[in-house]
């Protein structure tokens, strides 16, 4: 009678705790290789998100109406491996300088491992070399205006030209309807770009 | 199975060597990104703070500075170029504490490069700022100036970066 109650007891540890179709559709047949697929997708999106992929997530106004504040873009640190920045991409620029410049001439690159928490995101109007000025609005690069169908808002901004380094772009948001006073615009250090956004 | 325990035992008392080195004689890169850190919690504070606890915290806050600080800020609503000592930045730190609802501070990437003599460093960082009651949080890009003086890390100048020219 006792061995009888202790097999039963046992019967029913021995019982799965879940039904076997949902343990199939939660961790697979195959336990160790679910574990292995888990312990790689979970590394693989660590890198992805923290080196590659910066996650961003827009405050601001400056390039509404494309990129609505409150928004979430990721911006591709790859993008521009095998080319140089180009006319109309958006990127995120760093705050924090790549290359100090100090009173003892120490010049330090950022580590590429650290990339920036906090970024500007902009986008490029003008390129290395290029004289950039705002007349009535419109951009005008080395004199002539330049066709932005990204911008959607009226603008009255009047600005001297601008003269770009080899090594300089002139960035500015989408949203000239704010005064330019109010807008963080101008030229950038190519070691200042992050990457483009890609969405 | 003696040669492996000789090893692992080796590679312990390595690696406890290495880790009692930094901490007896941690890098200056180091110890200035830990005071920035420090500095900006201390700036942060909650509009519940005590008159008691304001001053507390604003000497706190001067003690980052050396007794002279050179000021070169140039913000939309605030443009100064001066130089103020330790008591100054305390009435103003307790100024801005009294007035202000809240605020939390962040130094969201920070670079420091130190001189090769190790007695002088310069850090550029972004400071991020939320002022309570308000929606978007203010950022601006700024470089402090470090010099080592009777074994710590104080900022001897203040000035801020303009991140696009």
């Amino acid at each position: 009678m006792a061995q009888n109650q202790a097999g039963q007891s046992n019967a029913r540890l021995k019982q799965p705790w879940l039904p076997r179709w949902v343990r199939v559709a939660v961790i697979g047949r195959n336990p160790k290789a679910t574990l292995v697929r888990v312990a790689v997708l979970i590394v693989t999106s660590f890198v992805v998100f923290k080196f590659i992929l910066l996650p961003a997530h827009v405050e601001g106004i400056s390039m509404l109406p494309n990129y609505k504040d409150r928004s979430w873009n990721l911006v591709n640190r790859f993008a521009y491996l095998w080319h140089e920045p180009r006319r109309g991409d958006v990127v995120g620029i760093r705050f924090s300088r790549a290359v100090t410049n100090t009173s003892a001439g120490i010049h330090q690159a950022a580590n590429w491992l650290e990339p920036p928490h906090v970024m500007l995101l902009k986008r490029i109007v003008g390129l290395p070399g290029e004289t950039v000025a705002f007349v009535d609005g419109h951009v005008l690069i080395n004199g002539e205006v330049l066709d932005e169908p990204y911008e959607k808002y009226a603008c009255d901004w009047n600005l001297p030209p601008k003269e770009l380094g080899p090594d300089e772009y002139f960035v500015v948001g989408d949203n000239r309807s704010m005064s330019w006073e109010e807008h963080t615009f101008g030229r950038a250090q190519r070691s200042q770009i992050v990457g483009k956004a890609i969405l | 199975m003696k040669i492996v325990f000789r090893i692992v035992l080796v590679a312990a008392l390595v690696a406890l060597g290495i880790w009692l080195w930094t901490v007896l004689f941690p890098n200056p890169e180091k110890v200035i990104r830990q005071r920035l850190t420090e500095l900006a919690r201390i700036a942060s504070f909650s509009s519940n703070e005590s008159d008691l606890a304001r001053l507390a915290a604003a000497r706190s806050l001067a003690g980052f500075f050396s007794t002279n600080v050179e000021f070169q800020v140039e913000l939309p609503e605030l443009a100064r170029r001066d130089s103020m000592d330790r008591n100054e930045i305390t009435q103003a730190a307790f100024a801005v504490r009294s007035r202000a609802g809240g605020l939390k501070v962040k130094f969201p990437d920070i670079n420091v490069t130190v001189a090769p003599d190790k007695q002088s460093a310069v850090a550029d960082l972004t400071v991020e700022a939320n002022i309570s009651g308000e929606r978007d949080p203010m950022v601006q890009e700024m470089k402090f100036t470090l010099q080592k003086i009777d074994g710590r890390w104080l900022i001897t100048r203040v000035e801020t970066v303009r991140t696009l020219s």
